[in-house]
């Protein structure tokens, strides 16, 4: 991507963003090119409409939770700072992260992944991901080849396996303590954005 | 004879007497290894001697004289050959035997030495016997019997997910790294041999060609040794799949390396053609060896579909196929190890959704002992071989060589990941850059390549041998000695533990699915978009066409999941949750004697029993008396085979629960009672009993009657706890108040307020195991149709494999079915 420097000039707070999700200026451009392909109207914001757009999306079993995951509660738009701090969870995580004076934890430390990860699942954003909403990412992911007493099985036992105090929901620190195991860094990072 | 049930006798008595034993009889078979073929000598001349007496006997006619009959005579040829290959194998198994009643030694010397050691004094014993050392590593066996049985075993449990995931590194190590090391090694060596002062020794006769063929040789790591020693240090799954991975690969570089340079070699010119024809070749060797495992892979995968009357046979067909798919490659000339790669990994997710699950044992654990046994073999028949070969050392060529590729291939390494990291999102550290390189290991395979060596083109054959079998020492020895410690020293990360729980997996699978969302969004086609293509592919597809019946459909979560309950209850029963018993009764009392006892002191057992008419009682009791006895022989034998059920079988009895043709279904499944020994069961039947006995304390149990009333269709079915499905059936468990675990479980349920309402089925009552994953509380029936059509087919696919012998087999080894 050559000359990047001065396209970037007519992207709105390129350098603030670039600072605080850690993308080159290339990246921010593709990112930028991406959103303007999405954006058909060319207001600059996204609506859902948009998203749906994407063919891929309207057959991934929970297409519709990740287009929500771009809007925050209450908003019908977003806007290209916003898109960008989304993706940014999903850089690549680098180990020696340089932290300038009192800068917050970076988008896409593993954390923050997580976190992610966790409001997708937890949709009323009570901190605690109960049994109904797995039940629900369950019959998203399985549909319905499944019988409702296997989901029910499964999601019962999941909560039994995750469920260390016993208040039956799986809050944070238990999803993060059940996924210890999973390579984090790796499954949720795409190279698209290193 | 000596006992062979070694136990496992304490490391300070060492020498006991079965270990005593043991090796008296290793001695034994050795001396008659060695004096038979001596005594044979003799014999066929008294045989052939006597055919010709009884021969001329009989020409002439009725005036003969009447020999003595010969009650016992010695006939050694006749079978000789089976005999031999009989001895090294048992030979072969004796020593895996031996090695482990030395625990101190196994835990520092990996097998892999102490078996060469073995062959060396096996060959120098032949030898002082003064026979002729048999040419057993000869090419021929080597890769056509004892090779193939290793890599198919390797590559039918290939784990293919990291596999895939790390498949751009590892073809580089492989394919990048052999061609440098190959290179590197031949071309030094050359220099070096060149260099060689005022006097000409012999290696100035070395040309270019044949060293480059010794270095293409020579440099390849070779799966065996890698599988042998990385077994023992249980590193982390990614440097695992990374060595053994390149290991395998890197067999298309060596063939056409070898072939290349072997025809070149005799031709004498190399030109730019030439080369270009080299390139492509490799391409067709490695693609052209895939694609025929893959063929045969999918043929093997279709056969399956239609083995469900002929399940005995099953695994011969995933064998044949396999072999078939590496003797086809090996007929091209194309990579044979690809091919058996590729046939394994591409079959075995279809074949094992087809097959019963005991011919999916059968696969694993002949896989495994041919495996075991092909690798003792080479290992030995290696030090055999050095004690035979043709040797012929040079001092300068052997050392410059071993010096040549350690270092090749550590520089290998280090400028390889230099380069890749640049592509990978988990970059490797230095310390798995030092493990990729110092695991590099030579074994058999570059031994047996230099033996197909034609003396007349390569007149430094012996040298080439003898150097080649110099490293294979030094890496299986040094290297292999030496690893385990510097993995600990470097503190390596291990092999963790793969007990996966049902979490990791629903949130694997959320993971991939947004992620692939992400990658759509930003319209980028990465990874997780081609393998979310290539499911979809396959599970459209793919699986309709190569997987029987209904086990197309179903997703991977559930037969996960179905997979892990099962395993958790035969892990409870094989524990002996099975055998707990109320306090007050001794453990290996018979569980006859659960009736009169009252369990749990502790607790007044009455308030939770019902109130049994007296009648009843005796009744329960008679039936308890006749089969809780079975029921014990039965899980006696289940845990000692200690089956993994078929996942899929389990499931089966959710499918009854709902059912509201309770009768009908109850009708259909007597007909097939002819599979079955057990009749359907009385109206109390001995499960209920048992479960009540056994349960005492806080069991919010309720039989059938009282709890449901009317609802429950005329023909009161077994009424068993709703209890968590991890727990069997023979409630034991609940019995013993000190578990604590099937308390919180009972407690979980209750509190979770599931409204327990099952029916099951009698029949399979007194096989053991149950399985009864918990039903939701709501009472969403589906229709009946559906289901039934499904579970019958689910029933004949549990019933349909009885197994070489009668249905009894079946019976047993089944868990218990619902």
């Amino acid at each position: 991507m050559g000359s990047s420097s001065s396209s970037i000039n007519h992207i709105p707070d390129a350098e603030k963003l670039m600072q605080e999700t850690g993308f080159s200026a290339a990246h921010i451009f593709r990112l930028y090119e991406r959103f303007e392909v999405l954006d058909r109207d060319g207001t600059g914001q996204l609506r859902p409409e948009d998203f749906g757009a994407v063919r891929e999306l309207a057959m991934n079993p929970i297409g519709d939770r990740i287009i929500r995951a771009f809007f925050s509660p209450g908003q019908e738009t977003v806007d290209f700072a916003a898109f960008v701090r989304i993706l940014a969870h999903f850089r690549p995580t680098v180990t020696n992260w340089t932290r300038d004076g009192a800068q917050t934890e970076p988008a896409n430390s593993r954390t923050r992944k997580l976190k992610f990860a966790f409001q997708l699942y937890d949709q009323d954003r009570d901190g605690k991901i109960s049994r109904e909403e797995l039940l629900e990412v369950l019959r998203m992911m399985l549909g319905l080849q499944v019988t409702e007493e296997q989901l029910q099985s499964i999601a019962e036992r999941a909560i039994q396996e995750a469920d260390l105090d016993r208040d039956d929901a799986i809050s944070f620190d238990e999803f993060r303590k059940s996924l210890e195991k999973v390579n984090i860094d790796h499954k949720m990072s795409t190279r698209f954005l290193s | 004879m000596p006992s062979r049930t070694v136990s496992h006798s304490p490391a300070g008595l060492g020498r006991s007497l079965p270990e005593r034993g043991l090796l008296l009889l290793v001695v034994l078979v050795l001396l008659e290894g060695s004096v038979l073929p001596l005594g044979a000598a003799s014999s066929p001349d008294v045989t052939h001697k006597e055919n010709v007496d009884s021969h001329s006997v009989v020409d002439k006619g009725h005036n003969y004289t009447k020999k003595a009959f010969p009650v016992l005579s010695l006939d050694y040829a006749h079978i000789q050959q089976p005999f031999e290959i009989s001895l090294w194998v048992l030979l072969a198994s004796l020593m895996k035997l031996g090695f482990h009643l030395v625990p101190r030694l196994s835990g520092i010397v990996p097998e892999s030495c102490l078996l060469i050691t073995v062959g060396l004094l096996v060959g120098g014993l032949i030898k002082l016997a003064g026979e002729k050392v048999p040419p057993v590593l000869n090419s021929e066996l080597f890769f056509l019997c004892l090779l193939p049985p290793i890599i198919l075993d390797a590559g039918y449990f290939l784990p293919i997910r990291p596999f895939m995931e790390n498949l751009g590194t590892i073809l580089m190590f492989a394919v990048v790294g052999t061609l440098w090391n190959a290179f590197f090694i031949g071309g030094l060596l050359y220099a070096v041999c060149q260099i060689q002062p005022a006097n000409p020794s012999e290696l100035h006769q070395l040309e270019l060609l044949p060293c480059l063929l010794f270095g293409s040789i020579i440099s390849a790591v070779d799966p065996v040794a890698v599988l042998a020693v990385f077994e023992e240090i249980h590193i982390n799954e990614l440097l695992h799949i990374l060595v053994f991975g390149e290991s395998l690969l890197n067999d298309a570089v060596t063939v056409v390396l070898y072939h290349l340079f072997e025809e070149f070699s005799s031709a004498g010119t190399v030109t730019v053609m030439d080369c270009f024809l080299g390139i492509i070749s490799f391409l067709v060797v490695a693609l052209g060896g895939v694609l025929v495992g893959a063929i045969y892979g999918i043929l093997a995968a279709f056969t399956s579909r239609f083995t469900s009357h002929t399940r005995v046979i099953e695994p011969l067909f995933v064998f044949v196929y396999s072999y078939m798919a590496y003797l086809s490659a090996e007929l091209f000339h194309l990579s044979g190890i690809m091919a058996l790669i590729a046939c394994g990994a591409v079959m075995r997710p279809y074949v094992e959704a087809n097959i019963s699950h005991k011919s999916h044992t059968t696969i694993k654990y002949f896989l495994k002992m041919w495996s075991s046994v092909s690798e003792t073999l080479i290992f030995i028949f290696l030090g055999v071989a050095t004690v035979d070969g043709p040797h012929h050392w040079n001092w300068v060529f052997v050392t410059v060589t071993v010096i040549l590729c350690l270092v090749a291939r550590v520089i290998g390494v280090v400028g390889l990941t230099y380069m890749i990291n640049k592509f990978r999102i988990v970059k490797l550290t230095t310390k798995d850059q030092f493990i990729i390189a110092y695991g590099g290991l030579r074994g058999a395979i570059a031994f047996s390549l230099g033996f197909l060596l034609d003396k007349d083109h390569f007149p430094k054959r012996d040298m080439f041998l003898t150097a080649i079998i110099t490293v294979i020492f030094f890496t299986v020895f040094v290297q292999g000695m030496t690893i385990k410690p510097l993995v600990d020293l470097l503190a390596v990360k291990k092999k963790q533990e793969a007990k996966r729980s049902i979490n990791e997996e629903i949130h694997t699978q959320f993971l991939d699915h947004l992620l692939t969302g992400i990658e759509d969004i930003c319209g980028h086609y990465g990874h997780h978009h081609w393998k979310d293509k290539l499911n979809r592919f396959n599970k459209k597809y793919v699986k309709k066409c190569l997987i029987a019946g209904e086990r197309s459909k179903e997703p991977q979560l559930i037969a996960f999941y179905h997979k892990m309950e099962m395993k958790q209850a035969i892990e409870l029963v094989e524990s002996g949750g099975g055998v707990k018993m109320p306090s007050a009764v001794p453990s290996t009392v018979s569980m006859q004697n659960i009736q009169p006892k009252k369990p749990a002191p502790t607790k007044p057992v009455d308030r939770a029993l019902p109130q049994l008419p007296k009648g009843r009682e005796e009744e329960i009791r008679k039936i308890l008396r006749s089969n809780l006895q079975r029921t014990r022989q039965r899980l006696r034998s289940y845990n000692r085979h200690t089956l993994v059920a078929d996942p899929y079988e389990d499931g089966f009895g959710e499918f009854l629960i709902k059912k509201q043709k309770m009768i009908q279904l109850e009708k259909k499944i007597k007909d097939m009672n002819n599979y079955l020994t057990v009749p359907a069961a009385p109206p109390d039947s001995p499960t209920m009993c048992r479960a009540r006995l056994a349960s005492g304390k806080d069991t919010d149990f309720k039989p059938a009657q009282q709890q449901k009333g009317n609802k429950t269709c005329p023909d009161p079915q077994a009424y068993m706890k709703q209890v968590s499905d991890s727990v069997p059936t023979i409630q034991v468990d609940l019995a013993s108040p000190q578990s604590p675990d099937s308390v919180n479980v009972m407690d979980e349920f209750r509190r979770a307020g599931k409204q327990p309402q099952q029916q099951q089925q009698q029949q399979e009552e007194d096989q053991g195991l149950m399985m009864k994953p918990p039903s939701g509380a709501s009472g969403a029936n589906k229709p009946g149709e559906a289901d039934e059509g499904r579970e019958q087919q689910k029933l004949m696919r549990c019933l349909s494999d009885p197994g070489p012998s009668a249905e009894e087999d079946e019976d047993e080894d089944e868990p218990f079915l619902p």
